[in-house]
């Protein structure tokens, strides 16, 4: 290419490969387009450089067609963000709809959504007055915390029940973990429009190590639920995967 | 159980109703898009698993990175499942799609040179890896693909966005211009001097083109890809 050899004239002075590919590109003024033109059809190294970045173009091109086969791992994760996202659409369209199903009881609901639903009947149960069968998920009145840092195993659907009998059964905030856990949580909160913590709880959540992390929700009674994972062992960011509200029945 | 909990659950719904797996399989991407929309909570998984590999690749090609490449492509996936409702139905879903991923990469470029650089620990073995599982594709598909990411991730990052996005993604210099927000003389300047630096890397290539590869024992050309831009490309004896 450019290998800046002694120029015999000026017209064999090489052109370096930015310049050649400006040409390609017109992107040169007019005299010394012209100049530029002239040498790449008088020099042959020159010549090969402007081929090969005409034929750079192409291979990329080509190259760009293929697809690239997303790593397992990355795809996994994948699915269950898009999981989880399910769900969660699921639990806010069941929230919203909680009044509406009951005046219009045949509205048209995916059936699938029915797992989450009942996430949210649950946070409703003050109004409809329906406990559900969360007991079966637990041994014990105390839900599976019984020491601040036991960590309960439990599915996303149950993280809104679950949440709502831990906070029912204690007097004020639970802060369960260890205390870089509960520091992630406490940095994760300030990110909140309520950053006063109400309950940290190390759990495994779908099988992923995770912190669920309670905090004021928008009317009294209420507390956004947070399942975060990053918590535990690397000290944060906190990356939430999925939330719910639910409403205190004795706040 | 409670009866009142069977009364309050919404009844098997007619129309977003269970379709067998096969049956998604088979729909295409409108269809499976407007069921997500109608809240099918299965068609949108569908399509990203459709779709992945294609966009896994706009993405690792402009970060470079696979974890940046993984959280870019997991915010567009996101923002996509949330936003379907704004699709046009006279759009293509791959378009669509593929504009949200490309956005979401240049929106975590932006970020990454706000937040100064620091730059992100190579790592060999995941690069390896992103070349694809061995089984699926043959050995000089995988050890181009690899080639042309390693050669991208040594230009910079405005070069090699305008370079994906025109000579690999096919994207026309004013569409360029407009999804990274600057004129479309930047834009033709930001190819041409990022294939001028991408020539050098992947040199070999065009040498190693029309069959003298198949000379060359696979062990000899995998340490290739960086080195051979400096030696003759024509694989290393011992
Ligand atoms: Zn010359």
């Amino acid at each position: 290419m450019t290998d800046a050899g002694l120029p015999t004239s000026e017209h064999l002075e090489h052109l370096d490969t930015d310049t050649i590919a400006d040409l390609i590109e017109n992107l040169l003024p007019a005299p010394e387009a012209h100049r530029a033109r002239e040498h790449v059809k008088a020099c042959p190294d020159c010549q090969q450089t402007y081929d090969a970045l005409l034929q750079l173009t192409e291979d990329l091109a080509d190259e760009g067609r293929t697809d690239i086969p997303m790593p397992a791992d990355v795809a996994e994760h994948l699915n269950a963000v898009i999981a989880s996202e399910s769900v969660l659409r699921a639990s806010t369209v069941g929230v919203h709809s909680l009044v509406q199903l009951r005046e219009e009881p045949h509205r048209h609901l995916p059936k699938l959504l029915l797992a989450a639903a009942a996430v949210v009947v649950v946070a409703g149960a003050g109004v409809v007055g329906v406990v559900l069968a969360t007991a079966d998920h637990s041994t014990d009145g105390a839900a599976g915390i019984g020491s601040p840092t036991s960590v309960p195993s439990i599915t996303t659907e149950q993280v809104g029940p679950d949440a709502q009998r831990w906070l029912e059964g204690a007097k004020g905030p639970i802060l369960h973990g260890e205390a870089a856990e509960i520091d992630c949580a406490r940095q994760f909160a300030t990110t909140q429009p309520d950053s006063e913590l109400q309950l940290v709880q190390p759990a495994t959540v779908d099988g992923k190590r995770s912190t669920v992390i309670g905090l004021p929700g928008g009317s009294a009674g209420d507390v956004k639920v947070f399942v975060v994972t990053g918590c535990s062992g690397s000290g944060g960011p906190a990356t939430p995967f999925y939330d719910t509200t639910v409403t205190l029945r004795n706040r | 159980m409670t009866s009142d909990i069977t009364r309050i659950g919404p009844p098997p719904s007619p129309g977003a109703g269970p379709v067998p797996p096969q049956g998604y399989e088979a729909m295409d991407d409108h269809e499976l898009l407007r069921l997500h929309v109608a809240g099918n909570p299965d068609t949108f998984g569908y399509l990203v698993k459709r779709h992945r590999d294609r966009m896994w690749a706009v993405a690792i090609r402009t970060l470079g990175e696979p974890e940046e490449a993984a959280d870019a492509l997991q915010e567009a996936f996101i923002s996509a499942f949330r936003r379907a409702d704004s699709f046009r139905g006279d759009a293509k879903v791959t378009t669509w799609l593929h504009r949200i991923v490309v956005n979401a990469c240049l929106d975590r470029i932006r970020r990454r040179q706000v937040r100064a650089a620091d730059p992100l620990p190579e790592d060999e073995d995941r690069a390896a890896e992103l070349a694809g599982p061995a089984e699926d594709d043959p050995a000089e598909v995988r050890e181009r693909r690899l080639d042309v990411l390693n050669a991208l991730k040594q230009i910079n990052v405005d070069q090699r966005s305008a370079l994906v996005l025109v000579d690999m993604e096919g994207y026309s210099i004013e569409e360029a211009a407009a999804i990274l927000g600057c004129a479309p003389g930047t834009v033709k300047s930001r190819c041409a001097r990022g294939r001028a630096k991408l020539l050098p890397l992947l040199r070999h290539w065009q040498t190693t083109r029309g069959g003298s590869a198949d000379d060359v024992p696979a062990k000899a050309r995998q340490t290739a890809p960086t080195a051979a831009a400096t030696s003759s490309g024509t694989g290393g004896t011992e």
